[in-house]
């Protein structure tokens, strides 16, 4: 039981930085609206836009993947794995979530010394009044890979678990909005 | 011995994709195994991971994606596309086959605002098709109409497919955008085309239709208004803003995202449906964005193994003609297309194929728009066609079944072949409009 409530946590987590990255994506819809009427208007663009939006489009992917995972949206042909039996599939499955969950484990490992590094010495991007610390970045890779690493660890456990919807997504993943209402009904 | 190292990890990726690992995950063990070969160290092998992923995506240009299809979504949820499908059945009055037609048209400016086909071939599979399905068109040929129309959408810009294109091979967004335009409408002349023909030699699959599928009362006209004006505004607003070079395509995506949650509030929606538009954009943006990141692991793999050059002297060296050089391209997308999504196709594609078009004197533009159609064709063919899929996903028939709806989409199939074929061999199709626009 202790498992399972874990895995709801987490996705429930993932849910919520999957909300947060999606404001963010409409907070830089607003950036950019004001620096280009700024520009325009009043031929006062807003200092740093373009740095504001590189490092967004980072933290925004990294924010979106856990849900992804959990969601089973990431891209996959089922080509062949349909053809195989029930119990073939769901052994294929998880040896394919674990090559993603090495994947994601070679990330934080690689990704923690350079972030160590960034902090220490304080690096800084860009030139002039607007320098940007790499640190912040670097991190949130680095706490989104562990994430995700967890995201497809978890994934693993409720295959085995045969909890997974069609084998590929997790309960309380989708925002399946009369789903989600009879839940809070019920609970 | 790098070159060969390549070799292998393409086979080794072509196995772990089709056995179904997540594509991101089978791009990053490739390239992480292959360094680890190539260089005998781990510790490169996960630092190129790690790098890429801070690097691969952090240029503004690559805020595109996420912003334009947040501005589909806001559209397709806003029903502006049955707007849009009811205004072109009212103006095409008595043609043969016009519901077909309104399905092409309809498709061909909804295209405009959207960026993947997937959301059109959504949209309407839910509004034409049972139009279609009321008055007694043939079964296959309404199916065919949705599925195949929908390839519009990754044609006409803006377009998911044309901005990573763009990226990969370091061209202009914006010229490539402008660049699908005229293929675009090629494309769609060549559907009712095609529609008009076969319903004037056999009249009873598309049967004439007297009246217009919707009343035209004041409530009905204000909310065809509304949407009309809406997405002709964003078009003007997206496009035209970047054709003027008012924007870059980045500040066209957001105020296009901006101006597309404006038309979905006042068609109507509201707190709940936005936040369902802003939550299916992330999920339609993140696997694409993850792609994006651990394809250019697999480049810098190549790039390290040499294997653009070693994979180039195969071709080249095999002394083929490049007109078999783009026939072997255009079936390595056929079968891929029958296999894999677009987006991936054009990631593991690319970066080879587009060097060695180039070394057969091939535009780089027109190569865009051709590869662009090849792929897009795969997505009508089985046992993939995720565009066939999609359609039977959405529409509420069960006898619309798979084998029908990839039936009705052959003769599409074939069009968008011919439209490729053409634009490879008239390139100013494609490169005309982008030349006008640098002027």
């Amino acid at each position: 039981m202790t498992g399972l409530s874990a895995a709801d946590l987490q996705i429930k987590l993932a849910r919520w930085l999957h909300i947060t990255s999606a404001i963010w994506t409409m907070g830089l819809t607003a950036l950019i609206f004001f620096d280009v009427t700024g520009r325009g208007l009043l031929s006062s663009p807003i200092p740093g836009t373009k740095e504001i939006i590189q490092n967004s489009v980072v933290c925004i992917t990294f924010l979106q993947i856990p849900l992804a995972i959990y969601s089973g949206s990431m891209l996959r042909t089922t080509v062949f794995i349909d053809k195989l039996p029930p119990a073939g599939r769901k052994w294929l499955r998880i040896a394919v979530n674990l090559l993603g969950f090495f994947v994601f484990i070679g990330m934080v490992w690689a990704t923690y010394p350079s972030y160590l590094d960034a902090y220490d010495i304080g690096e800084y991007e860009g030139e002039g009044a607007l320098r940007v610390p790499t640190w912040p970045v670097r991190g949130l890779v680095l706490l989104m890979s562990g994430l995700t690493t967890l995201a497809y660890l978890t994934m693993i456990i409720l295959d085995i678990r045969n909890k997974l919807i069609d084998g590929v997504e997790a309960r309380g993943a989708l925002d399946e909005a009369s789903a989600h209402e009879g839940e809070r009904e019920t609970a | 011995m790098a070159g060969d190292v390549v070799l292998w990890m393409l086979a080794l990726l072509i196995v772990l994709i089709l056995l179904g690992t997540h594509i991101g995950i089978a791009l990053a063990v490739c390239s992480a195994v292959g360094v680890w070969i190539m260089l005998g160290s781990m510790e490169a092998a996960l630092s190129i991971l790690s790098n890429t992923a801070y690097e691969a995506i952090r240029k503004d240009v690559f805020a595109v994606i996420p912003l334009f299809v947040l501005m589909g979504d806001f559209i397709s949820r806003s029903g502006a596309a049955a707007d849009l499908y009811r205004i072109c059945d009212r103006t095409l009055k008595r043609l043969p086959g016009r519901l077909a037609i309104a399905t092409i048209a309809g498709n061909t400016v909804f295209a405009a605002v959207t960026g993947v086909s997937i959301a059109s071939a959504a949209a309407f599979s839910r509004i034409a098709y049972p139009e279609m399905k009321k008055v007694g068109y043939k079964q296959t040929f309404a199916l065919g109409a949705v599925a195949g129309s929908a390839c519009l959408g990754m044609l006409i810009p803006p377009s998911v497919l044309l901005i990573v294109w763009a990226i990969l091979t370091e061209m202009s967004v914006g010229a490539l955008f402008v660049a699908g335009i005229i293929p675009g409408i090629l494309l769609a002349v060549l559907f009712a085309g095609y529609v008009i023909i076969s319903a004037i030699m056999k009249p009873s699959i598309a049967p004439l239709l007297e009246q217009e599928t919707a009343e035209a009362t004041p409530a009905e006209l204000r909310s065809e208004l509304t949407g009309g004006i809406g997405i002709l505004g964003l078009i003007l607003l997206v496009i035209g803003g970047i054709w003027l070079g008012v924007f870059t395509p980045t500040e066209a995506a957001g105020f296009g995202a901006l101006g597309a949650l404006v038309i979905g509030i006042l068609k109507g929606m509201r707190f709940k449906e936005i936040k369902q538009s802003l939550y299916q954009a992330g999920r339609t943006t993140a696997p694409i964005m993850f792609l994006l990141i651990t394809a250019q692991m697999y480049s810098r793999l190549v790039a390290l193994g040499g294997g653009v050059n070693y994979i180039q002297d195969l071709f080249l060296g095999a002394e083929l003609s490049p007109l078999m050089i783009t026939l072997i391209m255009m079936v390595i997308w056929i079968l891929l297309g029958m296999l894999i999504d677009s987006v991936s196709i054009i990631l593991l594609t690319v970066p080879i194929f587009a060097p060695l078009a180039m070394s057969i004197g091939l535009d780089p533009i027109a190569f865009a728009i051709f590869g662009i159609l090849m792929i897009e064709a795969g997505l009508l063919t089985p046992p993939f066609g995720l565009l066939v899929y999609t359609v039977k996903g959405s529409v509420t028939d069960d006898t619309a079944t798979l084998t029908k709806i990839f039936a009705g989409s052959v003769p599409y199939f074939l069009l968008i072949i011919l439209a490729a074929v053409i634009v490879i061999n008239i390139p100013e199709l494609a490169t005309w409009l982008p030349e006008v626009m640098l002027r």
